[in-house]
């Protein structure tokens, strides 16, 4: 599934190629228990290490993940943990800006770094001989920030929310979905932070928020490739063991209240194709069974062309291109199910969202078959097996089940999906996609053209909504 | 929600860093067998994970459209992967998706390329499904229909991309009426004129499995495999014509500007010219050029200038994308309407400073160490190496490309990147596509076409 697309924001625009792939390809371990292999160590100052051998290419990759993303954010100053991305690169006491990538390309290796809602990742991919130079340059910027040309970076920052946000449809009005079905959780805000935050933000404000969530207590190491483990392991130890905490962290206990009725939002922005995004609020995968339940009915509901949406919805009634559902159970806190398309010329939203509901409706009243099932599972099977083929991909996995609390959840996985029956799929589908639980979000085309002389003005934005249960999302 | 991804500047980006050079230890161990019909095999094996790859290349890219018909090659790989003669195409889909193979047909420039993976335990059966839709395939009518509706409704909602509409003016600008003239997705237009016997007809006449061009990568062994195809894909035997390079016609002398009017917060750039083919023999000094010009990432002179220093985008890159005949040099970027003059200017300033002066002893030195060392990261994944093997076949590159590669680059000097900045950036002849909200980006020509010529733009 490819939900967390959305909510990740980068900082080269060629990782987010890499990320689709890798969210196309979901999970990425094998039955055999790929947690087996990794060889783990809590240093001294707390910072959590994860080493796994990989032999099949001369290759490694070297992650460091931050347990700190917009979910930790405030009101006000939305984008700060991605903005601190960005300054990341741009120097240390020892190093001056972007030096970090070029010394990186000058071994041959490739890096960068991403934000999602739940946690930041810097990678460096490398030929297994030069893992040594992104060890110590990662300490060292864990150690010694010190960033040069805040303005010009904040100034990319801004340029960046302008091409994925500003021109990109979609991409709006994923946003001002998200924004009416999270009322109080910070899930309410987009990764890349609201444009007006972006602009207040101060170096200052960069600097506190480094020194309290990116302290080795707050970091997960997770390196492999092809190289010995114990002696990687070594290296990392000596390079981060001296680094010293900052301030405790503190707990983000919002819990997002239940909804109590259906939301919709309209989106009037610069686009010729009318598109809708409705999502539904569900458990993570901390919940067990419905979390897996779920992601089968995803699978059902939109993968592959055989899939139910894209049968009926692409193959059949012809209203759009594509169509996307489904939800990531990695999620920290509670996320939403989603469904995304965009129309084709001609087709009303509302059409659309009738095929779509008549297709939750299916799901709801009769079980889906025996075959449709496993069909279902094979799937999630087969690209379990695909995903482990990245180094980079297993790293992640690693990374974000250590972050959810144990790495070795990543086995858990496949067996969680092959548990599900067709009675747990509409159970969920009866307890969670109902219209109590919708939220839907209808992009409204306004024209690509401009409208005589626009000036400078906003292309688009401009929101207008409507039977919204609170107004908090109006600010 | 996955976004559509801009076709366009999708593989732009993808092909920007070149294949280098592989080490021994990991060797791909290359086995090159050619088939009775014809076709050519290359197997690498690896058996780690229970997966296979494989990657078929047809001479049936859009280089194939022929005039008027844009957007036929796309049509037609489409087309070909809705079933075979036996099956229809939800039963086809049903398979396909039972197994969890993951399994497409597309069509670039210069070629079509259909593959998939599979769990190895389903390799023998989703062969024999790929197998049949490009020996046998169905071209229902029905189908047919449902896939030009697709095409267009697809460019219709690429056009909300100032990306995409920008590259295809910029396709056009360059390459006029001449097959690199337009996109593979052909405009809405001249898709919807496509008739159902254009995509039987492109079929029969380019889709020649005896000179298909086959890897195979991952979990296999050679001799088992290279049994299968022979009795799974017999098709079509006999070599598809040479096709003669194509006549373009010349830019305008100076700055071609073309400025595309739409309501967008950022100013869509695309400034470039002809560049090369893929067997230029100065493709390697060239490649370490524009390393240093664009396409080296943060390391690049553009990265560094126009965002790192100036703030003015979040991305901005040039690269040679050296396809089969010359393909376009380009240099992309966005950056707010505003600032659009300025940003243009910095990329036309550094492409004039590429020509002037030899680059440093550190910037050389550099961009050869990375061509050479990150060559692993390019073979990494099956896929990766699949694609690897066909550009190996395809490009005449030889089995032993991989070994030879690192010298092809560590020999190329100060002197040479001077020379291939010289011979093969044109800044003062480019053209310049901006898709832009125009009365914000104001795009002061005068002023670029002076820079471009070098003269008084300020250095």
């Amino acid at each position: 599934m490819s939900t967390i697309l959305s909510r990740k924001s980068c900082r080269a625009a060629a990782v987010i190629w890499a990320a689709l792939l890798f969210c196309t390809l979901a999970a990425g371990f094998a039955r055999a228990g790929i947690a087996d292999g990794v060889k783990t160590k809590t240093l001294s100052n707390g910072l959590r290490v994860l080493v796994l051998e990989n032999h099949k290419a001369p290759v490694a990759t070297f992650n460091v993940f931050y347990h700190v993303g917009s979910r930790n954010e405030q009101f006000g100053r939305t984008g700060i943990s991605h903005l601190l991305e960005h300054l990341m690169f741009r120097g240390t006491k020892k190093y001056g800006p972007d030096e970090f990538s070029n010394i990186i390309q000058e071994n041959g290796g490739m890096d960068n770094a991403y934000t999602t809602a739940d946690y930041t990742c810097y990678f460096v991919n490398i030929n297994k001989d030069h893992l040594d130079v992104p060890i110590s340059l990662e300490a060292d910027r864990m150690a010694n920030f010190a960033p040069q040309g805040f303005e010009s970076e904040r100034a990319v920052v801004i340029e960046e929310r302008r091409m994925r946000t500003e021109d990109k449809p979609e991409d709006a009005l994923d946003e001002q979905t998200r924004a009416a079905a999270f009322v109080e959780h910070p899930y309410h805000w987009p990764v890349i932070g609201w444009m007006q935050d972006i602009r207040r933000l101060t170096l200052d404000d960069v600097y506190a928020y480094h020194s309290i969530y990116y302290s080795p207590q707050n970091a997960v190491i997770v390196t492999v490739g092809d190289f010995k483990a114990d002696q990687v392991m070594k290296q990392i130890e000596e390079a981060f063991s001296g680094i010293k905490n900052g301030p405790k962290p503190p707990p983000m206990p919002i819990v997002e209240p239940e909804q109590r009725g259906e939301r919709r939002i309209e989106l009037l922005h610069a686009a010729d194709l009318p598109a809708f995004q409705e999502g539904f609020h569900v458990p993570n995968f901390k919940a067990g069974s419905d979390a897996y339940a779920l992601e089968v009915a995803g699978e059902v509901l939109a993968d592959g062309k055989s899939s139910r949406l894209y049968r009926r919805l692409v193959m059949e009634k012809r209203m759009v291109v594509d169509i996307n559902a489904g939800l990531d159970i990695r999620s920290f806190d509670p996320d939403l199910f989603l469904f995304a398309a965009q129309m084709r010329p001609g087709v009303k939203t509302e059409d659309a969202l009738a095929e779509v509901d008549r297709e939750i409706a299916e799901l709801r009243d009769h079980l889906v078959s025996a075959d449709e099932l496993q069909k279902a599972k094979n799937l999630e099977a087969a690209q379990f097996v695909f995903g482990q083929d990245s180094v980079f991909n297993q790293a992640m996995w690693l990374g974000i089940y250590e972050l959810l609390g144990d790495y070795r959840q990543v086995d858990a996985y496949l067996p969680g999906i092959d548990k599900v029956t067709a009675a747990d799929v509409q159970r969920v589908v009866r307890k969670y996609l109902v219209g109590d639980n919708r939220t839907t979000g209808v992009l409204i085309p306004t024209g690509m053209l401009p409208k005589g002389a626009m000036g400078g003005g906003p292309s688009g934005g401009q929101v207008r909504h409507i039977d919204l249960t609170t107004d908090e999302v109006a600010r | 929600m996955i976004p559509r991804m801009n076709w366009i500047l999708k593989s732009i980006l993808a092909s920007c860093l070149v294949l280098a050079a592989a080490e021994s230890a990991h060797a791909l161990d290359i086995k090159r067998m050619t088939l009775t019909n014809g076709a050519t095999l290359l197997v690498s094996e690896n058996h780690q994970l229970p997966m296979v790859t494989v990657a078929i290349a047809l001479d049936a890219g859009s280089l194939r459209d022929p005039p008027g018909k844009a957007g036929l090659a796309m049509l037609t790989a489409g087309s070909v992967n809705q079933g075979t003669r036996e099956l229809s195409a939800t039963a086809f889909d049903e398979k396909v998706d039972f197994m969890g193979s993951s399994l497409f047909v597309g069509a670039d420039h210069d070629y079509a390329t259909a593959g998939f993976t599979a769990l190895k335990r389903y390799e023998k059966e989703t062969l024999g499904l790929l197998a049949g839709i490009l020996s046998s395939p169905g071209l229902r009518d029905a189908d047919i229909d449902r896939k030009r509706a697709e095409q267009v409704a697809g460019i219709k909602a690429a056009e909300e991309e100032p990306g995409y509409i920008a590259a295809v003016a910029f396709a056009k600008g360059l390459y006029g009426d001449t097959p690199y003239g337009h996109l593979t997705t052909g405009t809405s237009d001249s898709v919807a004129k496509l008739s159902n016997d254009d995509v039987r007809n492109f079929y029969r006449d380019y889709y020649r499995l005896g000179s298909a061009v086959i890897a195979v990568a991952g979990d296999v062994d050679a001799s088992e495999v290279k049994a299968l195809l022979e009795k799974s894909l017999p098709g079509p035997g006999g070599a598809v014509g040479a096709q003669p390079q194509p006549t373009v016609p010349a830019l305008a002398a100076g700055l071609d500007i073309k400025l595309i009017d739409r309501n967008v917060q950022q100013a869509n750039v695309m400034l470039g010219f002809i560049g090369i083919a893929r067997s230029n023999p100065d493709y390697y000094k060239i490649q370490v050029m524009n390393y240093i010009l664009g396409g080296g990432m943060f390391a690049s002179r553009l990265m560094k200038t126009v965002r790192s220093k100036a703030g003015l985008a979040y991305h901005v890159s040039s690269i040679f994308d050296a396809r089969k005949f010359p393909g376009p040099f380009v240099a992309v970027l966005q950056t707010k309407n505003q600032s659009a003059n300025e940003a243009i200017k910095m990329v036309l300033q550094q492409m004039r400073q590429m020509q002037e002066s030899p680059v440093s002893d550190p910037e050389l030195d550099n961009a050869r160490k990375f061509l050479v060392g990150s060559f692993p990261l390019k073979i990494d994944r099956q896929e990766q190496i699949a694609e690897f093997m066909l550009k190996v076949e395809l490009d005449g590159l030889g089995l032993d490309y991989a070994e030879r590669y690192p010298k092809l680059i560590e020999s190329v000097t100060k002197q040479d990147v001077l020379e291939a900045a010289r011979k093969y950036l044109h800044p003062d002849d480019a053209l310049l596509v901006v898709v832009a909200n125009q009365h914000a980006a104001a795009i002061n020509t005068a002023m670029l076409n002076q820079t471009a010529a070098g003269a008084g733009g300020g250095k």
